[in-house]
């Protein structure tokens, strides 16, 4: 455990880009009180709740530190990103007629920054957006998949989850998700709308695996089984869908009767459950934005943007507000947005050097 | 109470306790979390801070057992300072007594 508070105090000292001077002599210092802590009976939970988290000590600490400059070959790619983009955009451009899909080039400059400056696991969450953009505008243009193909942007929070969330709760955590993929396949492909909605059950019934208390999660998942059972054999042998949906009473009735009808993943704050739930809500608008935007004006080929929200709110919720996070994708809309609907991707590219310039005066 | 107010009391309280006797971190948080109500997460970020506008200086010394032990040491700067502060605290303090009605040494 002191290994572990260790190394991620490290990490988020290296993100405050801390000198190599201070990270060593902070990480000593808590060495030791850790160490000392322990010595006086404490026990790791108790250290951790003295110390603060990582983040809580490298915040306290944030106005001690000198900040280390970095002139290496990373930052010097990172700034040259923007005119390699630029002169291969208007080779492009004028060689082969090509300023559209020639304008992706510019994805390249956030995209670069991510890979060469964030760690590991927060590149990859990061690099989604635009990865999934590529493949969706690939999908659409080369194969006139504009429709199925914006099922690409569930990947963001789907990765985003898997990189953070521990191995066992993975499996309810993208459960909505895995939902709402295989409900818009069923409905699409097989013009199964009713009963595929029922694909929806899996997120309680897998929620409910989380219960120690065996009878009591056998009694449920029964009673799912016993409602869907009976749902599928009224409407399909009775022809009778609305009775079918009195089955459901039963596992609602087992919450009544359990005293638990809310099923709660994990121990999570007030604070923490509210977030939760905006982003929960956020999915569902952004999906229902889109599926709206799509059938009532036919445009599943801009639509799409209304799902960078998700990140947007992500990085509100749960990030410090920094305007430079939420460019890359306010810089996103602005390109497309001006290029598709005014046919200026000649001109909209110039939204990404707000990338730079926002990250500049904000970190100056 | 405002944090910046709380930090004011708290970096006076650190600075008295190692002005009576040279102590290692964990020594400052256990002193100081025995008397007061404190967020012990902030301590060792001001002792790093006085320890930087040169109020304490350290030094390591050896212990029976385990690791050496990083010292905090009062320098002159640093009484100074403290002499500084606990007069304004005393004029303040004096002040909210009689705005209160009470006297200071009836707490």
């Amino acid at each position: 455990m002191k290994a572990k508070y260790l190394n991620e105090l490290k990490d988020v000292l290296n993100d405050y880009r801390a000198s190599q001077k201070d990270m060593q002599e902070i990480i000593s210092d808590y060495d030791q009180l850790y160490e000392d802590a322990l010595a006086s009976g404490k026990t790791d939970d108790e250290v951790w709740q003295m110390l603060g988290t990582p983040r809580e000590a490298a915040d306290e600490l944030i106005d001690t530190l000198q900040r280390r400059k970095e002139k290496n070959i990373k930052t010097k790619i990172i700034t040259v990103m923007p005119f390699i983009s630029l002169i291969v955009f208007f080779v492009l451009g004028f060689y082969k007629d090509m300023w559209h899909p020639g304008w992706l080039v510019f994805l390249s400059i956030p995209m670069t920054a991510i890979l060469l400056q964030a760690r590991l696991k927060d590149g990859i969450v990061a690099l989604m957006p635009f990865l999934s953009i590529i493949v969706f505008l690939i999908l659409g243009w080369g194969f006139n998949l504009w429709h199925v193909g914006w099922m690409v942007f569930l990947s963001i929070p789907v990765v985003a989850i898997l990189l953070n969330t521990k191995l066992k709760d993975i499996p309810v955590a993208i459960s909505p998700f895995v939902a709402v993929v295989a409900f818009i396949i069923l409905g699409f492909q097989y013009n199964l709308w009713n009963p595929g909605w029922l694909v929806f059950l899996i997120i309680p019934m897998l929620g409910i695996l989380h219960e120690k208390n065996i009878m009591k999660l056998i009694v449920y998942e029964l009673s799912f089984a016993l409602a869907i059972g009976f749902y599928l054999y009224m409407g399909y042998v009775e022809g009778s869908w609305e009775y079918g949906g009195i089955g459901f009473l039963l596992p609602v009735s087992m919450g009544l009767i359990f005293g638990d009808v809310k099923f709660q993943i994990g121990n999570i704050s007030v604070e923490e459950r509210k977030k939760a739930i905006t982003m929960i809500g956020v999915v569902i608008i952004a999906i229902g934005l889109f599926l709206a935007l799509g059938f009532g004006l036919s445009g599943w080929a801009w639509a799409w943007q209304v799902f960078l929200l998700i990140p947007v709110v992500a990085i509100i919720l749960f990030d410090k507000v920094r305007l430079t996070a939420l460019m890359p994708f306010l810089a996103v809309i602005i390109f497309f947005s001006v290029g598709y609907f005014f046919d200026m991707f000649h001109i909209s590219w110039l939204a990404f050097l707000l990338i730079p310039i926002t990250a500049i005066i904000e970190n100056a | 109470m405002n944090t910046q107010f709380k930090k004011g009391i708290l970096e006076m309280c650190i600075l008295s306790i190692i002005s009576k006797k040279d102590m290692y971190g964990f020594e400052v948080i256990d002193s100081l979390s025995k008397e007061i109500d404190v967020n012990e997460n902030t301590v060792y970020p001001i002792l790093r801070r006085l320890t930087g506008q040169g109020l304490f200086e350290t030094y390591i010394e050896q212990t029976n057992v385990g690791a050496p032990r990083k010292y905090y040491r009062m320098t002159e700067h640093g009484k100074k300072k403290l002499y500084e502060y606990e007069s304004e605290w005393r004029s303040f303090l004096g002040g909210v007594f009689r705005l209160l009605g009470g006297n200071i040494n009836e707490s």
